[in-house]
């Protein structure tokens, strides 16, 4: 097939291992420096409020078959009742919680400087691998691929009857931008800001949350049929016991 | 460096009853992180094994899903085989994460492979 090209360890040493060691600080500066560029987030208390009813609703959801008939009915009438229940919320102030987190100044600055933060370093470091590391071969990579991959992968090199598994340096910056996702997500703690649209839906859907999730429990606490666990208790009890004496 | 530890934290469900299945929020979540460390830390010791041992082409995609084949034994035999006590069903401890760790496997792969063979 391919005769195997030896290419020179100064390659090894001044290509892979610094554009590897690179990339990892990069990240791992990048969640520092996100993690003290994140404005100090007043909760906006009705805001709080409101998720806290969601909760104690959803907690009277899971629960709900452990408590008397009575006392279900109660609570979920305090949650849903038209007038005053706490789920219940007039469609047009639906509408203007909604609009008022979209414009809110604090959330889109956060986002946007979440968005700068990540993508920044990686134009810079990308331009940089362009600039320095090019028109070499600079990696093997261990499988084959089609040679409709070869004009992405070899762009600096220009042979054509070089294998298509030599690649030039800028494949190893894209195999290490995603390969080092895990890495982060070991070294440091939790997800990251590498990952980082997981962590926008979880804060703009604070935002939106309200209007919708609002309706949503409203409709699930009502559609609950009760059915009370407690009688049927003893007869569990008697199973599991007989079953251990046995 | 990795806080690895195979450890799946406590039981979850209701103790009582058979039927009735009620999961703590926290602790379904905290075993579903060891799950994506186990399996990440895993993906990448594999890649440098696969890659030292100089796999190529198929057969080291083969080892990867071999690899990622041994952690969930390994992680069922952990949960001794219960595992709707630990989690809400079969497929999370099987198939979660499965191509996620695919990425860093390579990645390390080409790394230990290029360090070993090639130069």
């Amino acid at each position: 097939m391919a005769e195997d090209l030896v290419l020179d360890t100064a390659i090894r040493d001044w290509v892979l291992i610094p554009l590897s060691v690179v990339m990892v600080l990069i990240g791992i500066l990048r969640y520092f420096v996100s993690k003290l560029m994140r404005s100090s987030q007043v909760p906006d208390p009705k805001i709080v409020k409101e998720g806290q009813v969601i909760v104690r609703a959803r907690n009277l959801r899971a629960g709900a078959n452990f408590i008397a008939p009575k006392s279900f009915r109660a609570r979920r009438v305090y949650f849903c009742n038209e007038e005053n229940g706490l789920l219940h919320m007039p469609k047009g102030q639906a509408q203007n919680a909604q609009a008022q987190m979209f414009s809110d100044p604090n959330m889109a600055m956060d986002m946007m400087k979440k968005n700068l933060s990540m993508i920044i370093p990686q134009t810079l470091t990308f331009a940089w691998v362009n600039f320095f590391f090019s028109g070499f071969v600079a990696a093997k990579i261990p499988f084959p691929l089609t040679q409709r991959f070869r004009s992405m992968l070899q762009n600096g090199i220009d042979l054509s009857t070089v294998d298509v598994s030599y690649v030039s340096s800028r494949s190893w910056y894209f195999l290490n931008l995603f390969g080092l996702r895990g890495l982060f997500s070991l070294i440091l703690g939790e997800e990251n800001a590498t990952d980082d649209t997981q962590r926008m839906m979880q804060m703009s859907g604070f935002g939106f949350d309200p209007s919708k999730s609002l309706g949503a429990e409203k409709d699930s606490l009502d559609i609950i049929q009760h059915e009370w666990a407690l009688p049927k208790f003893e007869q569990r009890a008697e199973t599991v016991l007989k079953d251990l004496v046995r | 460096m990795a806080t690895h530890s195979d450890s799946v934290a406590g039981k979850k469900s209701n103790d009582v009853s058979n039927d009735l299945q009620i999961f703590n929020a926290e602790n379904l979540q905290s075993n579903m992180k060891v799950i994506y460390y186990s399996r990440t830390f895993l993906s990448i010791i594999g890649g440098v094994i696969a890659g030292i041992l100089g796999f190529t082409g198929l057969m080291g995609f083969v080892f990867y899903f071999l690899i990622m084949a041994i952690t969930s034994v390994c992680l069922m035999a952990k949960a001794k085989f219960s595992v709707h006590s630990y989690f809400d069903s079969w497929n999370r401890i099987l198939l979660d994460g499965f191509l996620g760790g695919l990425m860093s496997f390579v990645l390390f792969w080409t790394f230990a492979y290029d360090i070993v063979h090639i130069f």
